[in-house]
């Protein structure tokens, strides 16, 4: 990178301000701050509960908490997403004065999604376990942080190649806006996939995106994580990153020009 | 190796490089309307050295390069043909505000900018007293930056950027909004950074300006170096041709 010569730990010290600095922007004069974080997940999960629950009549077991425990991991994934797309023509100052390390830009936007997923977290475990009826599981000591991990790992090379091919072509992120919406109700995440017809149901079974959410819901609802699956997404992830970096090496040296 | 800063026969053109959308893609692009800022090379052939502890100032009309020049040197834009070549970190204020996020506060733009420029967090603790000290803003330090005045986000930024630990600065026309005791106190500020060995690249308009701080220049018309040597000749030749353009001939320079 030019500019300054940068270490990796001085890195690490700019990833950690950058992060934190956005996440206290984002809330300051927010009087509910935290809340709004909670209310616009609960209140989607309860229009799905009333419609397919209530009106449709879906037989899930515990389907409230087969909802919510989906859905947050999602929304980190949606808009770490979004906010890293966006990440390189929101910063174009920064890029074009600073000669920014440009990778740390969309890692920012996804970490500050996950902080806000952990910080989301106690929410709903509470969930889980007080309107659920679910036993704390101690195996969600070591089951939670790698599931942290290895969806960090997933969602990274997707916002780096996201962002990277947003600079250049701007329609990336509505693609990303119509694209995520179609992408939750293509992954099992208000229907449970028994119901998916047989035809359909291989396709179904190869989406990453179900595999991570379903390791999701099986740690919160059974306290159990499938090593196949998650040798699954980490192999997603492995194969994204390649992607993603062979992207990121071909068309950063330019992004200065075009954002 | 006696140079902080050496270009060789830099070129650089713009017009390859745009962010297109669908409709230019399936239709194809339509050449710009405006001739004027739309030439084939944003640089020509522009070669320059700074040797440690000089100021360098470049100047010229709108549009002549100076920009794309300095972007250059700092590694954002990439030359098409030539070399550049930089001995010591790199640190610019190319812009008022850039790095700088409305909703913070003074004190952690600071912390922020400083990391941005590469300072480590401990550096920026231990010189954070300075840094408003020089700024003068202590008084607004814990505000948000949104209600900052122009001039008082510069004097932010550029305390920051003075105590930081760059070996070569680029800096473009910011200074001009601070006040003239700023000012004064910024070329203090600058003249101490090149006695410690510090190299300065300055883009601006302000003749007085670069003519007190810089030792030698260039001037740019159209992304060629017209004019090289010591800043005050540079400059005072500069205005010469300036004032011989009158406004009402000056169209005359759209169709050259």
């Amino acid at each position: 990178m030019p500019g300054v010569e940068r270490s990796p730990r001085q890195l690490a010290e700019f990833l950690y301000l950058l992060t934190r600095q956005e996440l206290k922007a984002r809330y300051k004069g927010r009087v509910l701050g935290y809340v709004w974080a909670l209310a616009h997940t609960f209140a989607l999960a309860f229009v799905y509960w009333i419609a397919f629950k209530i009106i449709i009549g879906l037989d899930v077991t515990n389907y409230s908490v087969y909802l919510v425990a989906g859905m947050f991991p999602w929304v980190w994934l949606s808009m770490g997403v979004t906010g890293a797309t966006r990440s390189f023509v929101v910063n174009a100052p920064l890029i074009k004065e600073m000669g920014l390390a440009h990778a740390i830009l969309p890692l920012a936007s996804v970490m500050q999604e996950m902080a806000h997923f952990v910080l989301v977290l106690p929410a709903l475990i509470a969930w889980v376990v007080l309107p659920g009826g679910y036993e704390p599981a101690v195996s969600w000591l070591w089951q939670i942080p790698l599931l942290l991990v290895l969806q960090l790992g997933f969602v990274y090379p997707i916002a780096l190649g996201c962002a990277v091919a947003n600079a250049y072509v701007r329609d990336i992120e509505y693609l990303l806006g119509i694209g995520f919406p179609l992408l939750f109700f293509a992954t099992p995440m208000v229907y449970p996939i028994s119901i998916v017809p047989e035809p359909l149901l291989q396709y179904f079974e190869l989406n990453p995106l179900h595999t991570l959410m379903q390791s999701w819901r099986s740690v919160f609802m059974e306290g159990a994580l499938d090593p196949a699956q998650l040798a699954y997404v980490a192999g997603w992830a492995v194969a994204l990153g390649a992607v993603a970096w062979a992207l990121y090496r071909k068309l950063a040296p330019r992004v200065g020009e075009v954002v | 190796m006696t140079n902080a800063v050496t270009c060789e026969g830099l070129w650089k053109t713009y017009q390859r490089h745009r962010p297109v959308g669908v409709k230019t893609l399936l239709l194809g692009a339509s050449p710009p309307a405006d001739t004027r800022f739309a030439r084939e090379w944003a640089l020509a052939e522009v070669g320059f050295e700074v040797p440690y502890g000089r100021s360098f100032g470049v100047i010229g009309a709108n549009g002549s390069g100076k920009t794309t020049l300095l972007s250059i040197l700092l590694g954002t834009v990439q030359e098409d043909r030539g070399r550049v070549g930089l001995n010591g970190d790199v640190a610019s204020l190319l812009e008022l505000g850039a790095g700088f996020h409305g909703d913070l506060s003074g004190r952690e733009n600071v912390f922020l900018y400083g990391s941005i420029l590469g300072m480590r967090l401990a550096g920026i603790r231990q010189r954070f007293e300075q840094i408003a000290e020089f700024s003068e803003l202590e008084g607004a330090i814990e505000q948000p930056l949104r209600t900052y005045s122009a001039g008082m986000v510069a004097r932010l930024g550029f305390s920051t950027i003075i105590h930081s630990a760059a070996d070569i600065l680029l800096i473009d026309e910011v200074l001009a909004v601070g006040d003239a005791r700023f000012q004064a106190k910024c070329h203090q500020a600058l003249r101490e950074f090149r006695a410690r060995g510090g190299t300065l690249v300055i883009v601006s308009h302000n003749m007085k300006e670069v003519t007190e701080v810089c030792d030698e220049g260039i001037c740019l018309d159209l992304g060629r170096v017209v004019d090289a040597g010591p800043m005050a000749g540079v400059a005072a030749r500069y205005q010469e041709r300036m004032a011989a353009v009158t406004p009402a001939k000056g169209e005359s320079r759209a169709g050259r």
